[in-house]
């Protein structure tokens, strides 16, 4: 899995600086967050992170929220499935986001918008490649208009 | 219809006669000709002015909700969906079962008022007899037949349980499944959306997004949406403003039915009363094929007792986010675009 740290040409290329949102789990993929720091590897400053406790402490509502509140991706990254620390959550999670992102694709929002992955504390690598992964498609992708609230202003 | 309609007073007199139950809950013709809506009866004498007709498509389970918080024992006709519904309920504990005595009655069909409108039926509409597949429309001076697909409402067409699925006394005779869904029809709608690119796609929803007028009637009417405080009600939430916003009416439709994701019943009512007409049975019927295909078949408001989908996992389980790892399902859809 290589790094790409493609922020610098990224920005280069013309004005739009992405915004993204990465609900991460607490024990697992903010950890990995932390692993992507310590480790000096490079992911683009446009990722805006929400810890939470559980990836299934995220509520669909959350998703389409940050989406209408000016996100132009969104990103929600537990622990693998069978490493949960409250045993169980991220197999809710797995359904949930499941359905969701079939249904935003349904509904016309781009597939890459939305992203669902399992990144575990030792994964720093993969957090920085997720996350460059991620803004590098909703860049070529555009702004988000599908789904922004008309009176949401940066 | 007409047969058992004199079957369904004299259970209702009688169960109120034998304290059976406290109250019934039915239907009751209003001013207009296909005007049957629900209604409580209490007392013996009362029960002359109940109908079972060809309007009677409101669904009584809902209306249990106010009686859960009750001591009373309630009576209360069920169709086939209604009979789904009143599973949901008991499966979501919005209703105990022990408190309510279900009186099945299959259901063939009901008419839609705006069928009969456009062929002119309604003009000195006295009575709709059955006989067989066919409506024999009576007025004053004449009888004119018709067969009975031709206004009946879209959702009753391809009815995939006409008779109730559970019930404690059945009223009439069960009438037989006629032209059953399969899901190569029930899911044709979605399928051909999902055939479309996503521009495509967005532009569809977006044009049946952009005419809701955000009445909840879908919500009120929709069985599985039964929670006590709603999180569009709730002004402090700050989900759903005022404002015409269109990104709300797309955060009220997506929440809305992922909200009922492997608890919808598909009995089709949120599209019927939909003033607007926006297609919501095909946002419903995209969850169910997902679910169906991800996580085995599931017919919600079968049996109570089962787990919701979205409420239980295993282990094994698919998902459609992780590609090419172990039972990640190919996203075929993307390859295409």
């Amino acid at each position: 899995m290589s790094v790409v740290a493609s922020s610098t040409s990224v920005k280069n290329v013309e004005e739009f600086e992405p915004l993204i949102v990465a609900f991460c789990c607490n024990w697992c993929s903010y950890a990995g967050a932390d692993l992507a720091g310590t480790s000096r590897l490079n992911y683009p400053a446009n990722i805006k992170i929400i810890r939470v406790p559980c990836s299934c402490r995220v509520n669909s509502n959350f998703v389409l929220r940050a989406f209408q509140r000016g996100a132009d991706g969104v990103i929600v990254a537990g622990c693998h499935p069978g490493d949960c620390h409250y045993m169980t959550g991220n197999y809710y999670t797995r359904r949930r986001f499941s359905l969701l992102k079939n249904l935003l694709e349904y509904v016309g929002i781009e597939e890459a918008r939305f992203k669902v992955d399992w990144i575990s504390a030792s994964e720093g690598n993969k957090f920085a490649y997720v996350m460059n992964d991620v803004l590098e498609k909703v860049h070529k992708l555009g702004p988000n208009r599908k789904l922004r609230d008309s009176r949401w202003k940066r | 219809m007409e047969k058992i309609r004199e079957e369904i007073k004299e259970k209702a007199r009688q169960a109120l006669a034998s304290k059976e139950v406290d109250v019934i809950l039915a239907w009751e013709k209003g001013e207009l000709w296909y005007d049957s809506y629900p209604a409580f009866f209490t007392k013996e004498k009362d029960i002359d002015s109940l109908v079972w007709d060809s309007f009677c498509v409101n669904n009584l389970s809902k209306y249990l909700l106010e009686y859960t918080m009750t001591d009373k024992k309630i009576g209360v006709f069920v169709k086939g969906c209604d009979a789904l519904a009143f599973n949901q309920l008991v499966q979501d504990n919005r209703v105990s079962r022990d408190k309510v005595v279900l009186y099945g009655l299959p259901c063939s069909g009901m008419v839609d008022p705006d069928k009969v409108r456009t062929k002119n039926l309604n003009q000195g509409l006295t009575e709709i007899k059955k006989s067989k597949d066919k409506l024999i429309f009576i007025t004053k001076d004449k009888e004119i037949t018709v067969p009975a697909h031709e206004v009946y409402y879209d959702k009753c067409l391809h009815c995939r349980y006409p008779n109730p699925v559970t019930y404690d006394q059945l009223v009439g005779e069960t009438v037989a499944a006629e032209g059953v869904l399969d899901d190569s029809v029930r899911f044709s709608g979605v399928k051909e959306l999902e055939e479309l690119s996503c521009e495509e796609r967005f532009e569809y929803w977006d044009g049946q997004f952009s005419k809701c007028i955000r009445c909840f009637a879908c919500r009120n009417v929709c069985p599985a949406c039964s929670c006590k405080q709603c999180t569009f009600d709730d002004s402090d939430l700050e989900v759903l403003g005022k404002a015409r916003e269109d990104s709300e009416d797309k955060f009220f439709h997506l929440i809305r039915a992922y909200h009922v994701a492997g608890r919808c019943i598909d009995c089709g009512e949120c599209s019927r009363v939909c003033p607007q007409d926006i297609s919501l049975e095909k946002l419903n019927r995209k969850l169910i094929k997902d679910i169906n295909e991800l996580y085995g078949e599931y017919q919600a408001g079968l049996d109570p007792s089962a787990k919701a989908p979205l409420g239980t996992y295993k282990l094994e389980d698919a998902d459609s986010f992780t590609v090419g790892e172990k039972g990640g399902k190919k996203r075929e859809k993307n390859s295409k675009r």
